[in-house]
Parts: structure tokens; sequence; C-alpha cells
């Protein structure tokens, strides 16, 4: 509507009469100091391209690759900051890693957990999502996916404290079993694996959700009923036809997942136990408290980074058959 | 219309989708439900109802200073997310660019890496560049993990712009800046919109970015994460149902601006 508004307008303008503009945009393009400074810049190639080509590429590379650089440049130190002599490049915080099973294991723990809740997201996900893109009306479609969206605009803390009084002792689930005379002593549901991996899936299910519905909504009804018609079974389609075509979903899903799982923060802290310490735990208390250890906690960190990338990479490559395209 | 889609357990796929909504629901609604209760602790079952924990929310100055202090960093954030979001995105599907497919990884490698990893690896860039933690540090934090989504939402407008309607403009004399102002400007808002309230609402619930970068302001996600692991009391859940219901009222809002955009 607002193209068609702006389209018009333009249309108006004689081409004889020079462009004159409506508005505030008007009385800045006709000003003589624009014409100094943007309308020169507009008017030249050359400048326009720089203009467009440094803020951006700055950015880029100051903020989005500066980052991890530095993280990797520290993570090479003996010490940080530096002693007075000049820093010392040295391995050892990698090595560290690899010699000490109170690092080496949580991270162990950390992937095997990602992969576990990402597996079951995908199972427990698709159905939900086949059904809304599939067997839901059209015209019912936005609503039963608002319905599911509707939980996710609540902050991520918010939805881990409402799990934590949902298992609690004296929670949700407790009171209810005790009521029914299932149960005399609660179970104790909270601060174990069981919490932890019931709130991240809580937490992340709408990234397998999202992803998964656009795959499957895009597979045309026509090959099913075509796959049926030569003979196909339910399973035999779902196995043959719709899991197929819904592969581009399921790879966007479950990288989606498994990256953000892997680095879960708030979510540790607050369900998990003594016994269920995941890796951004340990990296986090690198950098906090009295033990003040950045380039190891550096080093974990580009290791998790690695790791996790390639992981998901080598997922891409396995399950894709072929690269994914970016754009 | 006849479809073998319905030959499918489709009970089955129905109660999953039930199951999966009292999933997302349940927790929610009793939290919500625990903040009317009329006692000290948080536990069920619910015997006496009470507003007394709104009410002393409201009150609450270290609460609504956290408020402030956190829509602030979100507008912030917004503002220089959506320009240098937008200018980026202008950069991929400039005619004759080199190396975009590079340059759009790039540009999405924040979104990428993992939250933890993403936040420690700001610390540390902040310390090498001797930049103080607090709310500068943390603006910078929330923005650099807004743009690429800015930059995905932009780029999937721009892709559906025609490309005539920016030449029409610049054979009838306007300038690039002002086509850009006129014509690109107003056809991306539709997209724009979703992804400042998306911006929003993202660095509202922030939690990681700000643990790392903050100084000692409290942030909303970071007074609630206290008060959490500082004992539970009813008053949390009454924070809580607020914000729920405030940021879902803001989500659904543009939910809704984005749809009509897409039709």
């Amino acid at each position: 509507m607002m193209v068609d508004s702006s389209m018009s307008d333009t249309a108006k303008v004689s081409p004889r009469a020079g462009p004159s503009y409506a508005g505030w945009i008007g009385k800045l393009a006709n000003s003589p100091i624009y014409a100094a400074t943007i309308g020169l810049i507009a008017n030249s190639r050359m400048a326009r391209l720089a203009l467009l080509l440094v803020i951006p590429l700055v950015w880029i590379i100051t903020l989005h690759i500066g980052p991890i650089y530095q993280m990797a440049r520290i993570s090479i130190m003996d010490n940080y900051p530096p002693a007075p002599g000049g820093a010392i490049y040295t391995l050892d915080n990698y090595r560290l890693f690899f010699q000490e099973p109170l690092y080496f294991m949580p991270f162990l723990r950390s992937i095997v957990f990602a992969v576990c809740v990402t597996a079951t997201t995908l199972v427990v996900v698709y159905p939900v999502a086949y059904y809304v893109a599939k067997v839901v009306k059209p015209e019912n479609r936005t609503r039963a996916l608002l319905l599911l969206l509707t939980p996710f605009w609540a902050g991520e803390l918010i939805r881990t404290f409402s799990v934590i009084m949902f298992l609690a002792n004296r929670g949700a689930v407790n009171v209810f079993l005790r009521e029914i005379g299932f149960i005399d002593r609660p179970i104790i549901l909270l601060y174990n694996y069981f919490s932890l991996s019931f709130g991240v899936i809580y937490l992340i299910s709408l990234f397998m959700l999202l992803p998964l519905y656009s795959a499957i909504e895009k597979i045309p009804n026509s090959l099913v009923d075509a796959a049926a018609d030569l003979g196909a079974g339910p399973w035999q389609r779902f196995r043959r036809v719709i899991l197929p075509l819904s592969r581009d979903g399921i790879i966007s899903g479950c990288s989606l997942v498994y990256l953000t799982s892997i680095g879960v923060f708030a979510a540790p802290l607050l369900l998990g136990g003594p016994n269920s310490t995941i890796f951004p735990e340990i990296i986090a208390s690198l950098f906090h408290g009295s033990s003040d250890k950045w380039p190891e906690g550096a080093a974990f960190s580009i290791l998790m980074l690695a790791v996790s990338l390639s992981t998901v990479g080598l997922f891409m490559r396995v399950v894709g058959g072929r690269t994914v395209k970016l754009m | 219309m006849r479809s073998y889609f319905s030959d499918f357990p489709k009970t089955a796929l129905q109660a999953s989708y039930w199951l999966f909504v009292i999933y997302l629901l349940l927790p929610l609604a009793l939290m919500m439900a625990i903040s009317f209760k009329d006692a000290n602790f948080v536990a069920f079952p619910i015997d006496k109802w009470t507003l007394k924990w709104y009410a002393q929310v409201l009150q609450d100055k270290q609460f609504l200073e956290a408020c402030a202090y956190s829509i602030f960093i979100a507008l912030m954030t917004t503002l220089f997310a959506t320009i240098v979001g937008v200018w980026i995105a202008l950069l991929i599907t400039t005619e004759g660019m080199i190396a975009r497919s590079v340059i759009f990884a790039l540009a999405c490698l924040p979104a990428v890496v993992p939250g933890l990893i993403n936040a420690i690896s700001m610390r540390i860039f902040i310390r090498v560049l001797d930049i103080p933690t607090g709310t500068g540090a943390i603006i910078l934090g929330h923005t650099v993990h807004a743009v690429p989504f800015v930059v995905i939402m932009v780029l999937t407008r721009l892709r559906s712009m025609p490309n005539n309607l920016v030449d029409a403009a610049r054979d009838l004399g306007a300038d690039s800046f002002v086509a850009f102002m006129r014509v690109t400007l107003p056809y991306l808002a539709p997209a724009l919109a979703g992804g400042m309230v998306f911006c929003v609402l993202t660095s509202i619930d922030d939690f990681v970015r700000t643990f790392f970068l903050g100084g000692y302001q409290t942030t909303l996600p970071m007074l609630i994460f206290a008060k959490v692991q500082g004992g539970m009391s009813p008053e949390i859940n009454a924070i809580a149902t607020l914000v729920l219901i405030v940021t879902a009222a803001v989500g659904l809002y543009a939910e809704h601006l984005t749809r009509r955009s897409r039709t």
C-alpha cells in the first residue's frame, strides 16, 4: 500500500520540472547542504559503492569476526592479561583439556546431551508439525500454529521458572500424583537430567517446529496421492515420500536445536543438579569468580565452537547429501 | 477433496498436537495461577487467592528500574541493529557484488555461534579493546546478535521486490538516496516492523550476554534470575506473569504485522 502511494506521487512529477518531493524528504533533497553531501555521494557511482561497502564490511570484520579472532588469540596465550615481557604463545590450554577428565567429561556430556535433546525434539515435534501442516484445514492453520507459538514469546527465564514449579517436590506434577493417590512421597524430578532435558526441550522446540512445518507444508498433496494410487500404505508413503521431502526442514530444525541446546546457559544453572554439570557451566566458571582463567576458558570455548559447528556441518553432509544452499 | 493424508492415523496426530499444546501451556498457566496465591511460598495447592503480589510488584522500585533499563537497552539495540542489518542486506543485494554468499555467511555468523560462546567472545573482545562492561557493552553484544536476523528478514523481503520500482524512481529523476528513502524503505516497512519487534523481544529476554557483559545495573532477566536463585515467592510469579503478558501481546502483534505483509 505504501509502495503504491510513493509510486503515484513520483509519477505526478513531470520530468521537465525536475524532481520535487513532498514532506521532509523533499525539503532535505532540495536543500543545498544535501546537494553538497548526500546528493554528491548518491550521484557518484564510486562514492555510492564505497559508502555501501565500508560500514557493513567494517562491522562484519570487527564485530562478527573480531571477537572470535581475539578468543582464538587469547586461547593460545599462557596468561591473560599477558605478563609485562610480552605474551608467550603455547598450546598448553588445549592440552589441559584433553588431560583433565574434569573438563573432558562435561564436554562429552554436553555433546551427548545436545544430540539426545535434538533427537527427542525431532521425534516429538514431527507429528505436531505434520498435523498442523497437512491435517488441519488451511483456514484454521494460522490459529493452530499461533497456539503453539504464543508460549515462546515468554522469555527464556520465565519458561525455565515455570518448569521449576511444574516439577518441584511440591510442584504441580507431584501434588497431582499425590492427590490421586499414586505416590506417597514426591518423586524427585528436579535438578537432574530429566528436568534439564524437559526444560531445554521446552525452551527450544520452536526451532524445530517452524522449519519442519514450512518444509512439510510445501509437499504437494498430489505426490502423496500418487503414491497411494500406486499402492503404497501409510507407512510406505511416510517413509518413501514425506520423510525425504521434508529433509530440508529436518536439517535446519536439527541444526538450530543442536546449536542452541549446546549453548544453553541459564537453564542448566537453574534446572541442572550437581551430577548433570554440562560444559557451559565449566566454561563460565573460568571467566567468573576467583579462579579467573581466561586463556583456558577461551581455549575451551574454541573447542566447543569447533566441535559444535563441525557436527552440524557433518550432519548436513550426511543427511543432506548435497551442499545446503545458504541463499 | 480427496486426500490420502487422511488415511494416516489422524487421531494419533491430533492427540500428539494437543498433548504438545498442553505441554507448552500447562506450566505457564500454573505459574500464572500461583501468582494469585495468598501465601509466602510457591507450592500447590492454592487455598486462598489474592492480588497483593501484583500490588507489591508494581511498587517494587527494583523491578520498575530493571524494566526501564531493559527497555532502554532493547530500543537502542533495535535502532542500531536495524540500521546495520538493512545496510548489510543492501550490500548483499547490490548488483555485481562479488562474494555474496561469503558476506551473507559472515553476516549470519553471530546467529550460528552458540549463545554462550558468542557472549564469551564478546566479553574477551571488549576487554581487549578496554571497553568497560555495562550499558554500552550490553547494547553492543545484543546488537551483534540481532543483526543477522534483521539481515535475513530484510533479504527475504527485498527478494520479492520488483527490480523496476527503483529503476522507475531513478528514471523519474530521483537520486539513489531519495529512491531508497521513498521506494525501498517503504517497501521494506512490514519486514522491518517484524524484525524490530523481534529485536526488542530477544534483547529484553537475553540472559547470557547480559550476564557476561553487564555492569552493576540489573536488567529484567538478571533480576528474575537472582530472585529465582534467591528463593521462591509468588512475587516472582507475578513479575513473570506481567512480563509474559506484555511480551506475548507485543509478539502476537508483530506476528500479525508480518503475516499481513506476506499476503
